[in-house]
């Protein structure tokens, strides 16, 4: 069975091999094809082919066209300080609270930043392994896009202070997001992950995620059915309990749920959602591959009779987890049905 | 307690022209609503705005009694917070500060992107009886496994390290090689209240 078939079985809750796998890598792969994480994040072709060794490497039903959470930022402005072996971060954002979004037009993924080597990737990563793994692309959510525009504090006092600027600045995101997310279909992504940390319950109420962010995620998901996404994949990290009922009015058809949040609250709702997760990202860095290999096979058995499950990390794999772990994680799925 | 600042300074002015006193507007006042969101944000129900709201109002109460930033009060203790070299933003070493400043205590940040040995230079210069940091990656982590060395090398063996922020939160004190590991700003105060005040750790 082709990795991309097993994930589209567990999607539509039908049965497959064995259970899927992913391990959300990125910066970690370069780190073990011994590139820098500054080599990975500035080049479409560094980061390809780290992506691809990780693949030969570890198996996994999914590879993934992510540097690092401030293309977009990048792309409108935003002075990223880059590090050799670190991720880059936002020196300086491109937006204030002030900033009149109705006249701003949406940055061109062909040229804008780096969105262009975002789109180089995806292209050779989908004509190296065609069908047969999942090829994933990434875009922020709404709520995370105007975080790293502006600042977190900047974006959640905006909220509050002048509501009007803040619903126009996630329709501003909504619009950047949809244009990326289509680009990135068309240059070979299988689909768009939506990654959308900032609208945890860590950082905003779960009423002002149903009403401010819900809306906008599924204009993005429609929007990126439309342009021929195989599936809508949401990233929420954090404790999203609270919303775990209304996350199929998202449209995603594939939810990553963190650490925190208990695999039993997941399991007994009513939801056609398929769902990843939630090994604790750091235990990759700091556990043993044991503790990985049994947590994963105690996930795996959990879901076994609901279906509708892949095997994951709550959230980014560590750049500098421990190979042997990822591989336990792989191990498990592989052993079992 | 609703974040609201505009009304949470205004309050502030009133009670000081009734002939409240400073010392009484902020135990009672400041403190009591400091206490109610500490019983409201448990882990489950912990989000960052409604944090930051009623933080920047009580912020906002404290700068109307002390217009000059010199508290009239006896500090409850004193507080280094930070966000180490190469973390990708400091929002919870802010919150923190608003939190332990609104609680009373004395608050000296260093900023983020600070590096340990400024850290606990500037731990020792205060006098400080903690050190918290807040830490959004994991790449900081070879950092503040080395902070509480550092300290017992220069004598400051007594003072406290607390870690704490999304990366952080997910160790162990033992993996850190801290006093303690804060799920929550206020999880970090509480254990101030119990570990620095009454020295009991």
């Amino acid at each position: 069975m082709r990795s991309s078939d097993r994930i589209k079985a567990a999607i539509n809750f039908e049965p497959a091999d064995r259970l899927p796998v992913i391990a959300q890598v990125f910066a970690h792969t370069a780190l073990i094809a011994g590139k820098t994480i500054q080599e990975y994040v500035s080049s479409g072709r560094q980061l390809a082919e780290c992506q691809l060794k990780a693949l030969e490497r570890y198996g996994c039903d999914a590879i993934f066209a992510v540097m690092d959470v401030n293309i977009e930022t990048e792309a409108l402005g935003s002075q990223l300080v880059y590090r050799l072996n670190d991720y880059p971060y936002v020196e300086s954002y491109a937006f204030t609270g002030n900033t009149n979004l109705e006249t701003l037009s949406t940055p061109d993924p062909s040229t804008a930043g780096r969105m262009p080597e975002i789109l180089k990737a995806l292209g050779i990563m989908r004509r190296e392994v065609g069908d047969e793994v999942l090829v994933v692309g990434c875009v922020l959510g709404p709520m995370t896009l105007a975080t790293q525009l502006v600042g977190m504090e900047t974006a959640l006092y905006l909220a509050i202070d002048d509501p009007d600027s803040f619903e126009k600045l996630l329709d501003f995101t909504t619009r950047v997001i949809i244009r990326f997310g289509a680009a990135q279909i068309e240059a070979g992504a299988h689909l768009p992950l939506v990654f959308d940390p900032s609208a945890s319950m860590a950082v905003i109420p779960a009423s002002f995620f149903r009403e401010f962010e819900l809306p906008r995620l599924n204009q993005i998901m429609n929007a990126f059915q439309s342009a021929g996404a195989s599936a809508g994949w949401l990233h929420v990290a954090g404790p999203i309990t609270p919303v775990l009922p209304v996350l199929g009015q998202t449209g995603a058809n594939i939810f990553n749920f963190d650490y925190c949040v208990d695999p039993d609250e997941v399991l007994s709702i009513e939801s056609q959602l398929c769902f990843n997760g939630n090994i604790k990202s750091l235990d990759f860095e700091i556990g043993e591959p044991e503790d990985i290999f049994n947590e994963s096979v105690r996930l795996r058995d959990l879901f076994s009779a609901r279906g509708g499950f892949v095997l994951s990390s709550g959230c980014e794999i560590p750049p500098g987890s421990k190979p042997e772990n990822v591989e336990a994680m792989v191990a498990a799925a592989r052993s079992g049905r | 307690m609703n974040g609201d600042q505009a009304l949470s300074i205004a309050e502030t002015r009133k009670l000081r022209n009734a002939g409240a006193g400073i010392e009484q507007i902020v135990v009672e006042g400041i403190g009591k609503a400091m206490e109610q969101l500490d019983g409201k944000c448990t882990v489950e129900q912990f989000n960052l705005l409604e944090i930051m709201l009623v933080g920047r109002a009580a912020m906002g109460a404290v700068k109307e009694l002390f217009p000059l930033g010199a508290p009239g009060i006896p500090a409850r203790a004193t507080v280094i917070v930070c966000s180490l070299e190469g973390d990708v933003h400091d929002i919870g070493k802010n919150i923190l500060k608003m939190i332990l400043t609104a609680k009373g205590y004395k608050v000296i940040d260093c900023g983020k992107d600070c590096h340990v040995d400024k850290l606990v230079e500037a731990a020792g210069q205060h006098g400080a009886d903690a050190i918290c940091i807040s830490g959004l990656i994991t790449t900081v982590i070879p950092q503040v496994k080395t902070v509480k060395e550092l300290a017992g090398k220069r004598g400051l063996g007594n003072v406290r390290i607390l870690a704490g922020g999304a990366a952080l939160k997910q160790a162990t004190a033992e993996d850190l090689r801290v006093d303690f590991v804060a799920d929550t700003a206020f999880d970090g105060a509480r254990f101030l209240e119990s570990a620095v005040e009454t020295r009991t750790v």
